[in-house]
């Protein structure tokens, strides 16, 4: 316990630093997510009619289209980063994250087949469906990876690849079978945030403050597991009690990402990964750092994500993952060990 | 049990009678059903009317496919699982698969006036850059299971966001790649049985003829080498020729999933771990699988075809977690 009190003042100047630099960072991303598109705003405007709307044209593209999206993003980055660092925190495993772990295929099968199956069911219905497919995905995963002789980065990947595979060709057969919209389910699976509205934004905000402000009650008990389940144990934490709200709040974090944005992956791989490796293991720093980081790389990945086909919009799961799937390799070559 | 005390020899046979009983039944089922009494009559020369014709264009290639198909990717599942001595290896969880679908679907979108043979070529090479990949990222370090698995499914990885950039980039030539990576034999027709056949027919022997090698590679490489055998050059031979079976079998069927993890899997608990057997009994399985797949996909809701890879992955997946829960058991 004394340790994590007794931070040297270097590491708390580091600290403050990194936090200051990655909120630079995602204000500079934000006001380039709403300054760029195919309806280009100078930066100067972008300051100007954020604060003081005229009747414009630019001032409503940036009031109804491009603030919500922008907002949508950084709580889904937040979230998604937050419920990456969490499983990784439980598991002791730099692999785990929603994507590897079922979680975000789970999801979004359940948030396919509601779609599907009850058509005009209302977004804020559909986050429930999500919330019970993470639950199921991330307990296939976690059942299977975890038995006999503990979880190890193989087992994990490998369980979680083929829960991925298999949940993957039941939402293809879902979506063959209605062939009405098969082009947005795609899109949709890709992990967006184009077109998102205030509305969502609403919806989120609930969902995702309880699991960030769960979050960071949360962090000096996944610390103290970081030092070994006997030696928690030992210092009076109620370990299935921070598994379980663990689970919890990852099912939250990561359900309502995918219900509003669909599966984007690889921020909740990545992201506390680098935060780890800048900050150390105290998760109650590495989470709220993953937030902010995770905010500010699914902005840039938004706004790099307009020039694939511009000025038509792509999915920013797009630009996750092809940032993601290399650092996935560069884990991977390691053995999956910690970075 | 009883099955293990039967020489390895019946099993072969009773699984051909059965793989062959198979694909005769196979030939009636479909959105017309043709009764064997009919296609009975084809095969010895009986007019069949206008269920000869559905036989001979369409029906007769797309079982020969299934077999080809089948036979490549369980073999190809095999030799993987010999030579990295990791049961859970497979041309689709190391990345092989993905990659040849990265290749394919790249030239589908980016140069669709390309003729037809085209597309196997790049599919092969797609498959060669990930075992290139593998190769230097996990075979350079003494291919520890655990690192090859990993790397193989990072590669994957990598391969799924170059697919969907592309899918994403390009709307409008999205379907046809959609169609080729859902892997399915509908359609397929004598041109694809006569590009796919060469491969198999060329390289299945050969892995046959390599199998002593395989039983030696799988001593372990400190024993391997005792006993003379270059293990770094037969290993790269063999993942070269896991990689072409695998490849040509997915460039022309697309990405059929779990057919190459399973097949093996199942032969095993036929006839245990001597390749000279395993991999024959390898090629049976997976095309059985196959087969039941393709069935189940063209005759349980005919007109609408199901894509054989859905039901491959649908008996499949579960399978494997069985499988994964045995094997930690142990």
């Amino acid at each position: 316990m004394q340790h994590l009190s007794e931070q040297s003042s270097v590491v708390k100047y580091k600290m403050v630093l990194i936090f200051l630099l990655g909120i630079l960072v995602l204000i500079a991303s934000f006001i380039a997510s709403l300054s760029i598109g195919a309806y280009a705003i100078s930066f100067a405007d972008v300051l100007k009619l954020l604060f003081s709307p005229d009747e414009g044209k630019a001032a409503s593209i940036i009031h109804t289209i491009r603030l919500p999206r922008a907002l949508v993003g950084i709580i889904v980055g937040a979230c998604l980063a937050i419920a990456g660092g969490i499983m990784q925190a439980i598991t002791n495993n730099p692999l785990a994250s929603p994507q590897v772990f079922g979680v975000n295929a789970g999801a979004s099968l359940m948030v396919v087949a509601g779609v599907v199956l009850f058509p005009g069911l209302g977004s804020s219905t559909l986050v429930y469906f999500a919330f019970l497919g993470a639950a199921v995905g991330g307990a296939i995963v976690y059942s299977l990876s975890s038995t006999g002789g503990g979880m190890t980065p193989v087992k994990l990947a490998l369980a979680g690849i083929t829960v991925h595979l298999f949940l993957s060709s039941l939402i293809e057969g879902i979506v063959l079978f209605h062939e009405t919209s098969t082009e947005d389910v795609l899109f949709w699976l890709a992990g967006g945030i184009d077109g998102r509205n205030w509305a969502d934004v609403r919806l989120m905000i609930p969902w995702s403050l309880t699991g960030l402000i769960g979050a960071l009650f949360l962090g000096k008990g996944l610390t103290i597991l970081g030092l070994g389940d006997d030696v928690a144990r030992g210092l009076g934490q109620k370990i299935g009690w921070i598994r379980a709200s663990s689970a919890i709040l990852v099912i939250l974090l990561a359900g309502i990402s995918v219900a509003v944005a669909g599966p984007i992956g690889f921020i909740g791989l990545i992201i506390p990964n680098i935060v780890r490796k800048l900050m150390g293991s105290d998760y109650r720093l590495v989470l709220p750092l993953s937030a902010v980081f995770g905010a500010a790389l699914l902005t840039i990945s938004d706004v790099l994500s307009r020039f694939i086909s511009f000025p038509a919009e792509s999915p920013v799961g797009i630009v996750t993952a092809l940032l993601g799937a290399p650092f996935f390799l560069y884990l991977a070559s390691k053995g999956g060990r910690a970075a | 049990m009883s099955l293990k005390k039967m020489h390895p020899m019946t099993i072969i046979i009773s699984l051909t009678l059965l793989v062959l009983l198979g694909a005769f039944l196979s030939i009636g089922v479909g959105a017309v059903w043709i009764p064997p009494g009919s296609i009975f009559n084809y095969f010895v020369g009986v007019d069949a009317g206008g269920s000869g014709y559905i036989i001979e264009n369409f029906r007769l290639p797309r079982i020969i496919m299934s077999l080809l198909v089948g036979a490549g990717l369980g073999i190809s599942g095999a030799v993987l699982q010999g030579i990295i001595r990791n049961p859970l290896a497979s041309p689709d969880v190391i990345g092989i698969t993905k990659g040849a679908g990265f290749a394919a679907v790249a030239v589908i979108i980016l140069f669709p006036s390309l003729p037809v043979i085209g597309l196997p070529i790049a599919a092969f090479i797609g498959a060669g850059l990930v075992t290139i990949g593998l190769y230097i990222f996990a075979f350079k370090r003494g291919v520890q299971p655990a690192t090859l698995a990993l790397v193989g499914i990072a590669l994957g990885a990598i391969c799924q966001a170059g697919i969907q950039f592309l899918t994403v980039k390009f709307p409008l030539e999205t379907n046809a790649a959609l169609v080729w990576l859902t892997g399915s034999l509908w359609g397929k027709d004598w041109t694809d049985v006569w590009m796919l056949l060469p491969w198999i027919v060329i390289v299945v022997p050969i892995t046959f003829f390599l199998a002593p090698k395989l039983d030696v590679l799988s001593l372990g490489d400190d024993v391997a080498e005792g006993l003379g055998e270059p293990v770094r050059k037969a290993r790269l031979l063999l993942l070269i020729i896991a990689v072409i079976l695998a490849g040509a079998s997915v460039a022309v069927v697309g990405t059929l999933g779990f057919v190459g993890l399973i097949a093996p899997h199942i032969a095993r608990q036929l006839v245990g771990n001597k390749h000279i057997y395993l991999l024959p009994v390898s090629a049976l399985t997976g095309t059985l699988l196959l087969m039941v797949a393709d069935n189940l996909g063209r005759g349980l809701f005919p007109p609408t075809e199901v894509p054989a890879g859905i039901f491959t992955a649908v008996i499949g997946a579960p399978y494997f977690l069985f499988l994964l829960r045995k094997m930690q058991k142990s």
